[in-house]
């Protein structure tokens, strides 16, 4: 059970350290999308808006594997080369992002109609009953329905292990498959369910402040 | 004057100049998206993507036959199979932490908080490795290769769906009004009769749309047999790119469309259901709408 069991915890931690950082990094990229999705939504520009609602059908309905795949598998054979990491964190923050745009458009369809009117008739502008008066309050709104998305988000990047970044689940296969079978199944096994049970847990923790910080009573 | 929606109420009603003003958007917003679109496409073409002779091995007849046809039909059988486990896990897990009984509680609530926080990839990845492990294999029980991959495939795609939709389920309990039991149990029906005969088809009806959107998520996640070789459309696409090199890109294009199609379809079911049966129902329609969107984050 205990074979080797410190080089399998460290090879275990850099995983997860990986699987981390591409998961915030490629979380950070999705919100800079969905909020250039959701602007585009809402604007009074028809051709925006139907831009913006392909992208979203587009990426929705497409599921991550295959966009990765395209990426790293398909676009070389064409001549458009990139190190994996780069496709992980675009294949994650493309998808992620349609996502992430309509959290955000169903915060936004959330504030009652009538803040919108009474903004409306003090007399503010677009951008300032947009920017003062909606906003504000639907970006309290959307906090937990992000937070969902980001956890949602470390278990989806497990699926760049496809493309050969070395995160927490293909370090366990590394692991597992090693060929001198140095390591012990099941305690590979436990130590990734663990990982992933961590990360879940600590993130979570860590979006219930950021929840109570920004929570109001309507 | 109808009634505005949330995205009229923002602007005033334009007048002449302002007309002019968002016509003049609407065409400056379409030249630019035209654009990158033109430019995407000439850069493409550049790179010969759209050269017709890395179309024409993909598409050949006989490779649609041998190839993309035994693809969708092995998409489609995984995720018939998944869905059906899923549905009966998640209604066993959803009632059951709910239960009376307090081991059945907390069994069922292990249950969907551990296969919810754990990638399905690496599920569907694990039970396949640790198949050996036990002193015998599923192969020497005669099963076919095919037959262990799509077990396999199976297994992960109901245990961590049926986890989701236990989730879901619970929450549609949750949003119906209590006086809809308390009603069964004052017409003297048992505790399982109520659940069965009161709560169970309601919960059902409010929660279809959630439950199909669910639905196309797991069809989504069929591709994950690719991890596992089980020949479902992105693997077969991978088999045709080896074949034709040339082809690589094209055939993972065509396999993403044949997903679109899918999951497309599906996704308009959804709408439809969401149409024809929110007409029946105790709970007030806010609250289905939030957890909807809820279970969009899964």
């Amino acid at each position: 059970m205990f074979d080797n069991f410190d080089l399998m915890v460290a090879a275990l931690a850099e995983g997860m350290w990986t699987t981390v950082w591409v998961t915030l990094t490629s979380f950070a990229i999705a919100l800079v999308i969905g909020a250039i999705l959701v602007i585009m939504h809402v604007s009074p520009a028809a051709p925006a808006r139907w831009a913006a609602n392909a992208y979203t059908q587009l990426f929705r309905n497409v599921p991550l594997l295959a966009v990765l795949l395209i990426m790293y598998f398909g676009l070389p054979s064409i001549g458009i080369k990139a190190d994996s990491w780069v496709w992980a964190l675009l294949g994650l923050g493309l998808y992620t992002g349609a996502l992430v745009g309509e959290t955000l458009r169903s915060g936004i369809n959330s504030i009652p109609l009538g803040q919108a009117e009474a903004a409306r008739s003090i007399g503010l502008t677009f951008g300032q009953s947009l920017g003062t008066v909606i906003l504000p309050q639907s970006v309290r709104v959307v906090i937990p329905p992000l937070g969902s998305l980001l956890i949602a988000l470390v278990k989806n990047s497990a699926l760049v292990s496809a493309i050969g970044v070395t995160e927490l689940t293909a370090q366990s296969r590394r692991l597992i498959e090693n060929p001198q079978s140095l390591y012990n199944l099941w305690a590979v096994i436990i130590g990734v369910t663990v990982g992933y049970l961590l990360i879940a847990f600590v993130l979570s923790f860590l979006v219930g402040i950021v929840e109570k910080r920004t929570a109001f009573v309507r | 004057m109808s009634r505005p929606n949330e995205s009229t109420v923002l602007f005033d009603a334009l007048g002449p100049k302002g007309r002019r003003n968002s016509n003049i958007a609407s065409i400056i917003s379409a030249v630019v998206i035209l654009g990158l679109l033109a430019f995407a496409a000439f850069q493409l073409n550049t790179k010969n993507f759209f050269e017709p002779s890395r179309w024409i091995n993909p598409l050949d007849a006989l490779v649609v036959e041998t190839t993309w046809i035994p693809a969708i039909q092995g998409t489609l059988l995984a995720f018939a199979l998944g869905s059906v486990g899923a549905l009966l896990l998640g209604v066993l897990f959803g009632f059951g932490r709910i239960s009376r009984f307090a081991l059945t509680r907390w069994a069922s609530t292990g249950y969907v908080q551990f296969f919810r926080s754990l990638p399905l990839v690496l599920l569907i990845w694990i039970s396949f490795t640790i198949d050996g492990h036990f002193g015998f294999t599923t192969e020497t029980l005669g099963w076919t290769n095919e037959a262990r991959r799509l077990t396999f495939l199976v297994l992960g795609l109901a245990i961590y769906n049926g986890a989701v939709l236990a989730e879901i389920l619970r929450a549609g309990v949750a949003a119906l009004p209590p006086g809809q039991a308390m009603a069964g149990q004052a017409i003297g029906l048992r505790h399982g009769q109520v659940q069965r005969l009161v709560v169970l088809p309601q919960v059902l009806r409010n929660m279809l749309p959630a439950v199909l959107a669910q639905l196309v998520i797991l069809l989504k996640d069929t591709s994950l047999g690719y991890v596992i070789t089980y020949p479902e459309l992105l693997h077969s696409a991978k088999i045709i790119g080896n074949d034709y090199s040339n082809s690589y890109l094209q055939a993972l294009v065509i396999a993403a469309l044949i997903y679109f199609v899918l999951a497309y379809a599906l996704s308009k079911l959804v709408v439809l259901a969401e149409k024809g049966l929110r007409k029946k129902t105790a709970a007030p329609l806010a609250r289905v709408k939030q957890i909807e969107v809820a279970a969009v984050a899964e």
